[in-house]
């Protein structure tokens, strides 16, 4: 049926339009019924291709007929779906039917029918593209992944939403042909895992209805896919310290990062205990650490530690590490380290060194318990020594190579656990050279510089030759300058040298001789005056100023009165007083003299009894004089002290008297010759003094000793000669006279001289009694003072006044010896 | 024997030469348990004639509290090093299954006793009561290493040497706390701390029960848990001295 109605139309179809292509103006070309299409299943449109129009508007209608009824419908709604289209809303639509479509286009010249369309709705159905398609990246647990989303294809019927749709998405790299489709099924997103950083893709999805057709696909998407950026790497902790045993820090290094800001979070976990805690501080210790206080830090058990590295593309944790705090203890290496050399006993230096512990470890709680060790090498050296210390601060190196510089470290340790500190920074400790080696080198140079000083000395020695030899062993100087020197050099006076040398040298010197001439002038008044009064003891004390004054004026000859007055010198009172006193004796003179006068007969006998007395007398006379400087007062008292020594004197020397008696007798002879001479004497005022030189020669002859009688007997041969320029005749008289007296004095002792002149001077009166006597008596005082002398000579401390008189007398006795020495030859 | 107690003496050596080094050849030759044992006994001997009677001095009562001290510190000090070497080698033998310290699962029988883990704890507690834990702690140890030196003879595997350790650190703990307790009577005698700390007793029985949870645990973790109790007890030992007498190398 049907198929003759289809061609009976197309036969009627194709004769319109034949009629119509005769005409030129004809009926319209056949349409042709391009695609009917339901989007949801609900609604359908159909659209249509206009045919030829034939030259004339053309209207085109479009009938539908449903296969269950006989009955055309005409198209409901020619607008909905655009132009030469059919929309067929829902209540048009019946999903269980087949609809048989036809267009016919008309216009005046007739009408023409398309071929007619079978349309089963639901075969049909193909939605629209998905809409609203947006990607991004995402990074979830270290993988970048792309996510998509979009909407379900928009429904003109808006109260139609209940469509579920299938959903499809295909995406490629840009560069790429092949496209990759994944089903994504019901959902409007979706993971896209796998892809390539730093890749630019192009997506699309499409839809489908549970029947029909898969829609188109939706427009093309792009996207970067990130490059780079990525969770962090795990970090991994490095160590965990207990610088003090009563925290600890623990420290990790970070993985690489991911492109982005990493937060590092360490978690801890106690053993025995589930509960997981995080740091307490991350900031003491510095960054990338963990500061775990006294209170968070226990003991005796196993902490678990992991850090967490975390970014925005994720995170990683490091591999857990085990911690048993007292194991993990490292102190700080020791400080206050000091070095110090000493020397032992035996001068080789040695090695202190001190060190205090790290000053976070408490070691006085006994908490911690470090030991040392030490270790040390030349620096030049490659090899370190160690020495370990134990828990001692303190350690001595011997041994050590002198002269080489060391470099010193110590370290540290807790005992039993624990590692040892760093080492301490390097010390460096000098050791000085061996001291033995040092002594060595001065020893040598001290060598060296003798032998050269010496070797100059000999080389000049033998150059200067016999200078040098006279300068090291001067000639031996005759004995006339040596006794001068010796005598004249211990009293000291330069003067007195010089004026010996003069006199003595040049005997004929023109200005000694004329001194004394003017000398003898002036003292011949006095003389003259106490001539007569020589007998008295009282006179010997007159005499010794007069001795004195005649000596000022010989001063530059003779000097045997200055020697007297040094001899008094140190007998402190008097010394001072005896010039005075020879002031006041000489104004007192007058009356003294005549008092002398009268006494000097009985003063003879006396002296001739007791020469001893008067001769003693002459000394405290000396002393006495300052004393008796008022005339009468004076002497009475000097003449009362005589008496008194005399006793005393006589007492203890009546042996010595004895023996100067025997000498007397013994050469009677010379004193007879004396008395002579003493008889010239009274009438030659002038020679008074000179006997008393000649008298104080002798005597000092007479000190030498006994032995040197033939010198003597020269020497009285010297004063003839000083004599002989002058009335030499009765100058030798004298001498000879002096010269037994001397003779026999020597015996006796030597030390009578000085007594014996000072005695002369009074006894040239009475030459030969007074010269026997005054031996004697000179010998009296010198007893009781040589006495002292022999005890004390050595000592010299003894009294000055004691020891003067010898000394006087020798040094009196030397200076003549040189005359006679020099003169000698001239009178043999 | 005065070798021996030179030894002890001088040496806080890790491991004690006279001991690991000789030893080790010789015994080897003999029953290992029964030289150990002797050991043990003269090293016994030693100390409780060095806790009596100083070397030199005829009057014992001369020992001072330090001296008694140092000698116990200094065998507490040994008797760690031992077990530190003993853990290295049961470590060797007996490869831990999973990490060496993180095994959850090990547990001391001694972590329930409450014990100070710091410095200031420690020096915060009374003399008594650290004396006190000192001895309870050697207490707590005897009965598991006496069997666990049975158990570890059934090892065949294990050196003799590594036997012998074990021995020794048995009766070296006996050592000890013979020591630590005269050192206490001594403390107690002179007043340095209070005769309150007659519950010793009470502390034997609870000894005995943890002793079966000592039992119960590994080689490896029983030496580390005794290793760790033997620094524990040195430390105690020494935060108590300095603590009596604080001048005495402190």
């Amino acid at each position: 049926m049907k198929q003759r109605f289809i061609s009976s139309v197309q036969i009627i179809l194709q004769l319109a339009l034949t009629t119509a292509g005769l005409t030129g103006q004809s009926y319209p070309g056949k349409p042709k019924i391009i695609r009917c299409r339901s989007l949801e299943k609900e609604t359908f449109s159909c659209w249509w291709k206009p045919g030829s129009d034939g030259g004339l508007p053309t209207n085109y209608t479009l009938f539908y007929s449903k296969d269950s009824e006989e009955k055309i419908y005409e198209c409901p709604d020619y607008q909905a779906s655009g132009p030469n289209s059919c929309y067929f809303d829902k209540n048009h639509t019946n999903p269980w039917t087949t609809y048989i479509i036809t267009v016919m286009a008309t216009n005046e010249i007739g009408s023409n029918s398309s071929d007619p369309q079978y349309v089963d709705v639901t075969s049909i159905v193909q939605p629209d593209a998905p809409v609203n398609l947006s990607l991004e990246t995402k990074t979830s647990a270290s993988i970048t992944y792309l996510w998509a989303k979009w909407s379900p294809p928009p429904l003109a019927a808006v109260s139609s939403n209940s469509h579920v749709y299938h959903y499809e998405l295909r995406l490629k790299p840009e560069e790429k042909e092949e496209w990759e489709t994944i089903s994504v099924g019901l959902q409007t997103h979706y993971k896209v895992t796998g892809l390539q950083a730093g890749v630019k893709y192009i997506v699309q999805v499409r839809c489908m209805l549970d029947l029909g057709e898969w829609s188109e696909w939706s427009s093309e998407r792009n996207i970067q896919i990130p490059n780079g950026e990525s969770p962090p790497e795990k970090p991994t902790i490095i160590k965990c310290r207990s610088p003090e045993k009563e925290t600890f820090t623990c420290w990790w290094k970070p993985g690489s990062d991911g492109g982005h800001h990493i937060n590092h979070t360490l978690l801890y976990s106690k053993e025995g205990e589930e509960k997981v805690y995080e740091c307490p501080d991350y900031k003491t210790a510095g960054p990338n650490s963990c500061y775990f206080d006294k209170k968070h830090t226990s003991f005796w058990t196993i902490y678990n530690i992991t850090v967490r590295a975390t970014n925005e593309m994720g995170s990683n944790v490091s591999d857990p590490h085990y911690v048993d705090v007292t194991y993990i203890v490292q102190p700080d290496p020791p400080v206050n380290i000091t070095l110090e050399l000493k020397k032992s006993v035996n001068r080789k230096p040695y090695l202190v060194l001190t060190w205090s512990p790290p000053p976070l470890a408490d070691v006085r709680s006994g908490w911690l318990t470090l030991e040392y060790e030490l270790r040390l090498k030349p620096e030049e050296g490659e090899e370190w020594e160690t020495i370990f210390v134990g828990q001692q601060t303190q350690c001595k190196m011997f041994s050590l190579n002198p002269g080489k510089r060391y470099i010193v470290q110590i370290h540290c340790k807790p005992d039993h656990h624990g590692s040892w500190s760093e080492w301490s920074p390097e010390m460096y400790i000098q050791i000085p050279t061996d001291f033995r080696v040092k002594d060595m080198v001065v020893w040598i140079i001290v060598g060296v510089l003798s032998s050269l000083i010496c070797l100059i000395m000999s080389w000049t020695m033998i150059l200067k030759g016999y200078r040098m030899m006279a300068f090291i062993l001067p000639p031996v100087p005759g004995p006339k300058i040596k006794g001068i020197d010796k005598h004249l050099l211990e009293t000291g006076k330069s003067e007195e040298l010089l004026s010996a040398l003069g006199c003595h040298g040049f005997p004929p010197t023109s200005d000694c001789d004329e001194l004394l001439i003017e000398y003898l002038e002036v003292e011949d008044s006095e003389d003259q005056q106490l001539m007569p009064s020589h007998d008295n003891p009282s006179k010997n004390m007159k005499m010794i100023p007069k001795e004195t004054d005649s000596d000022s004026g010989r001063g530059s000859c003779d000097s045997p009165s200055l020697l007297s007055e040094k001899c008094r010198e140190p007998r402190a009172l008097p010394s001072a007083l005896q010039t005075q006193d020879v002031r006041a004796v000489q104004e007192n003179k007058g009356a003294k003299r005549s008092w002398e006068t009268q006494c000097i007969a009985s003063e003879q006998e006396a002296l001739l009894f007791n020469n001893e007395s008067t001769k003693s007398s002459t000394w405290p006379a000396v002393q006495l004089l300052p004393n008796s400087q008022l005339p009468m007062f004076a002497y009475h008292s000097t003449v009362e002290a005589h008496t008194i020594i005399l006793n005393t004197t006589n007492v203890n020397i009546s042996p010595v008297l004895v023996g100067n008696e025997e000498k007397h007798q013994s050469r009677y002879p010379v004193t007879e010759a004396v008395h002579d001479n003493m008889e010239k004497q009274r009438e030659m005022e002038y020679f008074i003094t000179e006997q008393t030189t000649v008298q104080v020669q002798q005597n000092r002859h007479n000190d030498k000793s006994p032995f040197l009688n033939p010198k003597l007997m020269d020497y009285v041969e010297v004063h003839k000669v000083r004599q002989d320029e002058e009335p030499t005749v009765l100058l030798k008289h004298k001498d000879n006279n002096g010269k037994t007296e001397k003779y026999t004095v020597p015996g006796t002792s030597k030390e009578y001289t000085k007594v014996s002149t000072v005695v002369d001077h009074n006894i040239l009166v009475l030459m030969p009694d007074s010269r026997i006597q005054h031996t004697p008596v000179s010998q009296e005082p010198t007893m009781e003072t040589s006495q002292n002398l022999q005890q004390g000579q050595a000592e010299k401390n003894m009294s000055y006044c004691l020891t003067a008189p010898s000394d006087c007398k020798r040094e009196t006795s030397g200076s003549e010896y040189m005359d006679p020495s020099s003169f000698m030859p001239s009178f043999k | 024997m005065p070798a021996y107690i030179g030894d002890a003496g001088d040496s806080p050596a890790p491991v004690d030469p006279s001991r690991s080094a000789p030893g080790s050849g010789l015994r080897r030759a003999m029953a290992p348990a029964r030289a150990a044992g002797r050991a043990g006994a003269v090293a016994a001997l030693a100390l409780l004639w060095l806790l009596v009677c100083g070397p030199g001095d005829s009057g014992c009562h001369l020992l001072t509290v330090a001296d008694l001290f140092d000698r116990v510190i200094r065998h507490s000090g040994r008797i760690h090093s031992l077990s530190t070497t003993l853990y290295t080698e049961l470590e060797k033998h007996f490869p831990p299954r999973d990490n060496e310290l993180g095994k959850p699962a090990r547990k001391c029988h001694t972590s329930g006793m409450l014990t100070p883990n710091g410095k200031e704890y420690a020096q915060k507690i009374p003399r008594e009561e650290l004396t006190h834990l000192i001895l309870k702690l050697l207490q707590a140890w005897k009965e598991p290493l006496s069997h666990f030196n049975q158990h570890i003879e059934h090892h065949q595997e294990l050196p003799d040497d590594s036997l012998s350790k074990a021995k020794q650190i048995s009766n070296m703990v006996h050592e000890l706390k013979t020591g630590v307790e005269k050192v206490t009577k001594k403390m107690q005698s002179m007043g340095i701390i209070s005769n309150s700390l007659n519950g010793m007793a009470s502390s034997e029985g609870t000894g005995l029960s943890i002793s079966n949870e000592a039992n119960m645990m590994s080689d490896s973790d029983f030496i580390h848990c005794f290793r760790r109790d033997s620094n524990k007890v040195q430390s105690y030992l020494k935060i108590l001295k300095c603590r009596i007498m604080p001048e005495n190398s402190c």
